[in-house]
C-alpha cells in the first residue's frame, strides 16, 4: 500500500478553505451553545474569516503554478485570485445579511455557516483538477446555496425558489457527472492531466463517446453559470432567494463555476478540432449576451431585471472564454489543453494573458457591483410588501433621490457600472474583455457584445430615471439602517469607483504569465 | 468486432427477453382474459382488512430528521471499516485523517443534540 506523502506545500491552496470551514463550525456551535439575544457578533466572525481567508488566497496568488495533493488540485494564480474574489463577495454578502436578517428577526448562526460553507465550496471548485473532486466541491457549494435560497421559509416564493433550484441543480449536477463518467469510459482517467494525455487516442477510437461526454460536462457548467439556453431557473431563483444570498449567487457561484469551466475545458479539448470548442463557446456567448439583455428589457421588477442582467454578464464572460479558444491563438502555437512547461511566446502570449486579465478583472468588477446593487435593493425592501408582490417594483425607487440622496447616488453608481459607463469598474472590465477578444480575432462577437450592452444601458438607466426624476409615492419605504449594511455598500461603492479609476496594480497582478496551470 | 462489451452479450439477450415478456404477457392477458368486474374485485385489497383512511397521510417531521441523522452517522461507519482493516498499514497518517473526520462528526453530533433534534417528545 502506498501512503501518500504530503508536505505543508500541498495544503497551501486549501488553507483559505480551512479558515472558512473552521469559522463555519464555530458559528454553528455558537448558535446552540451561546444564547445571546444580539447576534451581530456572528456576522462579524464570518466577515473576519472571509478577510483572513481572502488574505491567504492573495498571498497564494504569487506562488508559481503547480499541481498539488497528488494531482487532485492545482495551485495557480487563476484559482487563488478566484478564491480571493469569492472571499471578498462573501465578506460583503455577510455584512449585507446582518442588517437584512435583523430586520426580519431571522438572524441565525446557521445562515452565516451556510454562507461560509458555500464560499468554501466555491474556492475548492476553482482549484479542482480531478472529476470526482470537482463534482463533490460543486455539491458542497450547491447544497449550501439550496438551503440558503429557502432560508426564509415564510411565503410561497422562497419555497418555490428553493425547490426549483434544488431539482434543476441536481439534474445539472447529474448531467456533469454523467459526462465525466463517459469521459472516464473513453480515457480511463479522472485526473484532468491524465485525461488530457489520453484524450487524443480516445478521440481517434470513439469520437461519439468523447463528444457526448464533453457536451454533458458543458451542459452541467452552463447551468451553474446561467448561460442561455440553460438559464430558465435564474430569474425565479434569484427573485425568491433572500437578497444577500442572491448577491452571493450572482457573484461568487458564477465566478467559481466559470473558473472551473475554463480549467476543465482547457484540459479537455486536446485532440479535438479546435474549431469545435471555439464555435460552441462563441454560440453560447452570443445567445447569452443577446438573450440576457433582451429578456431584462421588459422587466419592471428591479430584482428580476438584475437576475436577467446577471445572465447578460455571464454572456460577456463567455465571450472571454471563447477568446481563449480562438483559432488565432490556437494556430499561433497555443497548445490548448496541453501541459507545457514553456508558455506561449510572442503575440499569442500577450493575447492569452490579456484574455485572462480581462476575465478576472470582469469577475472582480461584477462581484463588487452586483453585491452593491443587490445590497441597495435588500436595504429598501420591506417584509410587509412581500405579500403584495410589488416589493421590487420600479415605483418603489421613485423619488429616492429626494428622500435619501446618498442611497440613490450609490444605486445610480452601481447601475452605471453594470451598464459599463466610465469611470466605473464595469466600464474598465468591458474595455479589457472586449479589447482582448478583438485581439484574439473575435471582432464580430465583440461588436455584438458592445451593441447588446447598449440595450443594457436602457434598463439600467431607467432605474436611475425613476430615482431622480419621478416624484416619490406617499408610502415609499425608507431604507432600514444597520451599520453593517452601510459598511458593505460604502465598500462596494469605493471599490467600484476606485478600481474604475486606478486599476493599476490589480491589472498588473492579473496579467502575469503562467496564470493558469498547464496553459 | 471484438469490443470490451462482448462478454456482456448474454446480458443484453436477457434484457431484451425481459422487455419482450414484460410487454407481451399483460398484452395477451388483456386481449384473451375474460372480464367480469365485481365490487369486491374493484377494492384496493381483495384480502385482509378493509382499507381505512387515506394513503396520503402526513408523517411527523421527526421521523425524517432521525432518518437523515442516521444516514449521516452511518456513513461514518462505512468509512471507519476500511480504515480499521488497514489500521497498521495506514499508520499515523491514517489515524490523523480519521481523527479529523471523526471529530467533525462529533461536532455535528453536539450541534444536533443541543439543537434538540434528538428529543423525541418535544
Amino acid at each position: 500500500m502506498i501512503i501518500p506523502h504530503f508536505t505543508l506545500n500541498d495544503f497551501l491552496p486549501v488553507m483559505p478553505v480551512g479558515v472558512l470551514m473552521a469559522a463555519a463550525i464555530v458559528l454553528m456551535l455558537s448558535e446552540v451553545f451561546l444564547t445571546s439575544t444580539t447576534r451581530t457578533y456572528q456576522a462579524i466572525i464570518a466577515a473576519l474569516a472571509s478577510i483572513v481567508a481572502g488574505g491567504i488566497a492573495v498571498n497564494n496568488a504569487f506562488e508559481p503554478a503547480r499541481l498539488v495533493l497528488q494531482g487532485y488540485a492545482v495551485l495557480d494564480p487563476f484559482s487563488s485570485w478566484t478564491t480571493a474574489m469569492v472571499c471578498l463577495g462573501t465578506f460583503l454578502a455577510v455584512l449585507l445579511s446582518a442588517g437584512f436578517l435583523k430586520h426580519r428577526n431571522a438572524e441565525r448562526g446557521e445562515f452565516y455557516a451556510l454562507m461560509l460553507f458555500a464560499a468554501a465550496g466555491m474556492s475548492l471548485l476553482s482549484l479542482s483538477a480531478e472529476f470526482i473532486t470537482l463534482f463533490i466541491n460543486l455539491e458542497v457549494l450547491s447544497v449550501a446555496t439550496y438551503a440558503l435560497t429557502a432560508f426564509l421559509r415564510r411565503g410561497p416564493r422562497p419555497s418555490e425558489a428553493g425547490f426549483k433550484y434544488f431539482i434543476l441543480g441536481a439534474f445539472a449536477a447529474a448531467l456533469l457527472l454523467y459526462g465525466a463518467a463517459l469521459i472516464y469510459g473513453a480515457t480511463g482517467a479522472t485526473k484532468l492531466v491524465e485525461v488530457s494525455a489520453a484524450l487524443p487516442a480516445a478521440f481517434a477510437k470513439s469520437p461519439a463517446l468523447v463528444y457526448a461526454g464533453l457536451g454533458l460536462v458543458l451542459a452541467g457548467f452552463a447551468f451553474k453559470v446561467a448561460a442561455v439556453p440553460f438559464h430558465m431557473w435564474t430569474p425565479d431563483v434569484y427573485e425568491g432567494a433572500p437578497t444577500p444570498v442572491t448577491a452571493l449567487m450572482s457573484a461568487g457561484v458564477k465566478a467559481a463555476a466559470f473558473v472551473a469551466m475554463v480549467r476543465t475545458f482547457l484540459f479537455l479539448v486536446k485532440g479535438i478540432d479546435p474549431v469545435i470548442p471555439f464555435t460552441v463557446f462563441s454560440l453560447l456567448a452570443l445567445l447569452t449576451m443577446v438573450g440576457g439583455n433582451l429578456l431584462a428589457l421588459p422587466q419592471r421588477n428591479v430584482k428580476r431585471m438584475l437576475a436577467y442582467s446577471s445572465i447578460a454578464h455571464a454572456g460577456y464572460m463567455l465571450l472571454g472564454v471563447a477568446a481563449l479558444f480562438a483559432p488565432k491563438l490556437v494556430e499561433a502555437g497555443a497548445k490548448v489543453g496541453v501541459l507545457t512547461a514553456t508558455p506561449l511566446t510572442g503575440t499569442a502570449q500577450d493575447v492569452s494573458v490579456a484574455v485572462y486579465k480581462g476575465l478576472l478583472f470582469y469577475i472582480l468588477g461584477y462581484t463588487v457591483t452586483s453585491l452593491g446593487a443587490f445590497g441597495t435593493i435588500s436595504a429598501l425592501e420591506r417584509r410587509e410588501d412581500e405579500t403584495r408582490g410589488n416589493t421590487w417594483d420600479l415605483e418603489r425607487f421613485a423619488g429616492l433621490a429626494q428622500r435619501k440622496p446618498g442611497w440613490a447616488a450609490a444605486m445610480a453608481l452601481f447601475m452605471l457600472s453594470l451598464g459599463g459607463v466610465p469611470p466605473t469598474v464595469g466600464f474598465l472590465g468591458k474595455l479589457f474583455l472586449f479589447s482582448a477578444a478583438v485581439d484574439a480575432g473575435l471582432l464580430g462577437l465583440a461588436i455584438v457584445g458592445v451593441l447588446s450592452s447598449v440595450i443594457g444601458v436602457y434598463f439600467y438607466l431607467r432605474v436611475v430615471v425613476y430615482m431622480f426624476m419621478r416624484p416619490a409615492p406617499i408610502d415609499a419605504p425608507a431604507p432600514f439602517r444597520h451599520w453593517t449594511t452601510e459598511l458593505a455598500l460604502v465598500t462596494s461603492a469605493v471599490l467600484v469607483v476606485g478600481l474604475g479609476i486606478l486599476p493599476g496594480t490589480i491589472t498588473e497582478w492579473f496579467s502575469r504569465v503562467g496564470m493558469v496551470f498547464g496553459h | 468486432m471484438e469490443s470490451p462489451l462482448t462478454p456482456y452479450l448474454p446480458m443484453a439477450v436477457v434484457l431484451l427477453l425481459a422487455g419482450v415478456m414484460a410487454i407481451a404477457i399483460p398484452l395477451i392477458a388483456g386481449l384473451l382474459g375474460p372480464k367480469s368486474m365485481t365490487t369486491a374485485k374493484s377494492e384496493a385489497f381483495e384480502g385482509g382488512n378493509a382499507p381505512m383512511g387515506s394513503a396520503r397521510q402526513r408523517f411527523a417531521v421527526k421521523f425524517y430528521v432521525v432518518a437523515i441523522l442516521f444516514i449521516v452517522f452511518d456513513v461514518e461507519a462505512v468509512f471507519l471499516y476500511p480504515w480499521a482493516v488497514n489500521f497498521r498499514a495506514l499508520g499515523w497518517f491514517g489515524y490523523g485523517t480519521m481523527a479529523v473526520f471523526a471529530s467533525t462528526l462529533v461536532v455535528a453530533l453536539a450541534y444536533v443534540w443541543k439543537k434538540g433534534a434528538l428529543d423525541w417528545e418535544s
